[in-house]
């Protein structure tokens, strides 16, 4: 797909390569991403996804080719960036305020001696606000369901008052009302940020998204803004599944209406599925950033 | 009761016993929400690698102990920040390795002055006053740092991945949090001996977690429950005339037991 030189783009991913150790993880990456655009990063896993995630975060330095967040190197724009992790499922014991978690946002910018400033605990009680959560403000993390803990984490990364929004896998483990509750929330979001969300979930491709980039090692990109003309069928009758819905986005162009293209193999897409299932999954490189 | 009060050893075992519950209450929030309590407990017993070397060399055993303790937390920190999954393996090693070295030097030492049993489970009773300036310093430091990187040390122990995104130096933290473990468990050596440390570190801690909903409640009921068991392990034992440190981990055991049971039944 052809890139777009836009004057508003946030993101800048040029002609990117990253291995570890000899493992080509991302092979010539190239994205732009632009301004409010609601940006879904599917794929396979081990296809990269996560990789990518570091190294817009700055996590990760890039090996060849080039990523510039507002023009700059990732960990010299940190603060543009809102952050929600995956597994907030983690740590549920420990006892620390929803408030507490939220402040956390702040933390590395200027901030008082000791305790927190008066401007920062409003500031966080507006994000909770914002997410809906103000009223477990004083709860424990650990009382909250999975959904609420979620939006406890956009909150805290909208502390920051980033640009861009990042969540890796936002609904992984929430219950089917509490996902959507999500994507309505990063919906209104997105009216004045960036989204861009890792997920396995389709239906967030279907219903929120309006760009998709699928990667397995190289990124297909596509704009799904006008999801009746993507997603068409060819006739009455026909409608897709899941599986052939990740085939047309992974490839570089529609199977059905181009048989010249040979499509790309269903075995990646089917461990997709397979996947789907488990709720919570780490991969060794992840533990090992788990501090 | 009243009159032993009047000893001068009396007195400085109830003062030690207080400072070195508040540092055990503290630190062990730190170690229990940071998972580190089988970290702790090879720290307590590699430092009886720095108790044989002190015996050996013939300088304080307090300082060598504390020495060797703060070496071998800050080679577990370095050896486990890259790979924290193979922590335990490392910590073992480190666990085994300190204790016998601490035994050979005692076996090389000439003549068998130190009551090495003190080490093992505990000499509150021969408290000296150098050894309260000691606690009493470590404890300060320990309530200085909590109090100026209170939200630095919570991000750290919380989110790790998080916090350096936002730029805190989580190896920095890492280490410290490490560094004050060391030297807290050599405190409590004093008062519990290198065998029990792990248990005053976490049964204040445990109960403290269930009735605090911030680090920061958390760290100080534990102190405060922690100087609960102490002093009443030490009454326990002046009584029944038993050794003090096991005294006092029984009693918080016991005690843990009890709050459990009404606990669950509220």
């Amino acid at each position: 797909m052809p890139l777009q030189e836009n004057s508003h783009s946030v993101i800048e991913i040029k002609a990117l390569s990253f291995a570890y150790d000899r493992d080509m993880i991302l092979e010539n990456i190239n994205l732009s991403v632009q301004e409010r655009d609601f940006l879904a990063i599917i794929g396979p896993n081990g296809g990269g996804k996560s990789t990518l995630l570091k190294l817009i975060l700055g996590l990760e330095k890039a090996k060849q080719g080039s990523i510039k967040v507002f023009g700059k190197n990732p960990s010299k724009n940190l603060s543009l960036i809102g952050y929600v992790p995956q597994n907030t499922n983690v740590n549920t014991d420990f006892p620390i305020k929803v408030i507490e978690v939220v402040l956390m946002g702040h933390v590395g910018e200027k901030t008082p001696l000791f305790g927190y400033g008066k401007d920062e605990i409003a500031c966080a009680m507006g994000t909770l606000s914002q997410v809906g959560m103000q009223e477990f403000a004083q709860k424990k993390i650990g009382s909250l369901s999975g959904g609420q803990r979620q939006r406890v984490m956009i909150a805290r990364a909208l502390c920051a008052h980033p640009k861009i929004l990042i969540l890796d896998e936002p609904t992984s483990s929430i219950d089917i009302t509490g996902q959507k509750e999500i994507y309505e929330l990063l919906k209104l979001l997105n009216q004045n940020i960036t989204v861009i969300v890792v997920s396995h979930d389709i239906s967030v491709i279907l219903e929120y998204a309006d760009k998709a980039a699928h990667i397995n090692k190289r990124l297909s990109y596509h704009d799904i803004s006008d999801k009746k003309s993507t997603f068409h069928t060819h006739g009455d009758e026909e409608h897709f599944c899941e599986i052939e819905l990740l085939q047309m986005l992974g490839s570089e162009s529609c199977n059905t209406c181009d048989p010249s293209t040979p499509s790309t193999s269903s075995g990646t897409e089917v461990t997709e599925q397979d996947s789907v299932a488990e709720p919570v999954e780490i991969d060794e490189a992840q533990w090992r950033e788990i501090k | 009761m009243i009159e032993a009060l009047s000893f001068e050893f009396i007195q400085h075992a109830l003062i030690a016993g207080i400072l070195v519950s508040f540092a055990a209450g503290i630190i062990g929030s730190l170690i229990v929400v940071n998972r580190m309590v089988f970290l702790a407990g090879g720290m307590a017993h590699a430092s009886y690698g720095g108790i044989g070397m002190a015996v050996y060399f013939g300088f304080p055993i307090f300082l060598g102990a504390s020495l060797f303790a703060v070496a071998a937390a800050i080679l577990i920190a370095s050896l486990t920040m890259q790979t924290r999954h193979r922590m335990d393996t490392f910590i073992g090693l480190i666990w085994a390795v300190g204790m016998a070295i601490g035994v050979i030097f005692i076996d090389l030492t000439p003549g068998y002055n130190v009551d090495m049993m003190s080490y093992l489970f505990g000499s509150i009773l021969a408290v000296s006053t150098e050894d309260i300036y000691f606690m009493a310093a470590l404890l300060a430091v320990i309530i200085f740092v909590i109090t100026f990187w209170y939200r630095d040390i919570l991000a750290v122990s919380y989110d790790s991945e998080y916090a350096k995104l936002r730029g805190v130096n989580v190896k920095l933290f890492y280490t410290l949090i490490l560094i004050l473990s060391a030297l807290t468990v050599v405190i409590a050596i004093k008062v519990v001996g290198l065998i029990l440390v792990i248990a005053m570190l976490t049964i204040p801690v445990y109960i403290a977690e269930k009735l605090s909903r911030s680090l920061l409640s958390m760290m100080i009921i534990s102190g405060f429950v922690a100087t609960l068991f102490t002093l009443t392990g030490l009454w326990f034992s002046y009584t029944y005339n038993l050794t003090s440190g096991a005294s006092i981990i029984l009693i918080s055991a016991a005690s843990l037991g009890l709050f459990l049971l009404l606990y669950k039944g509220k």
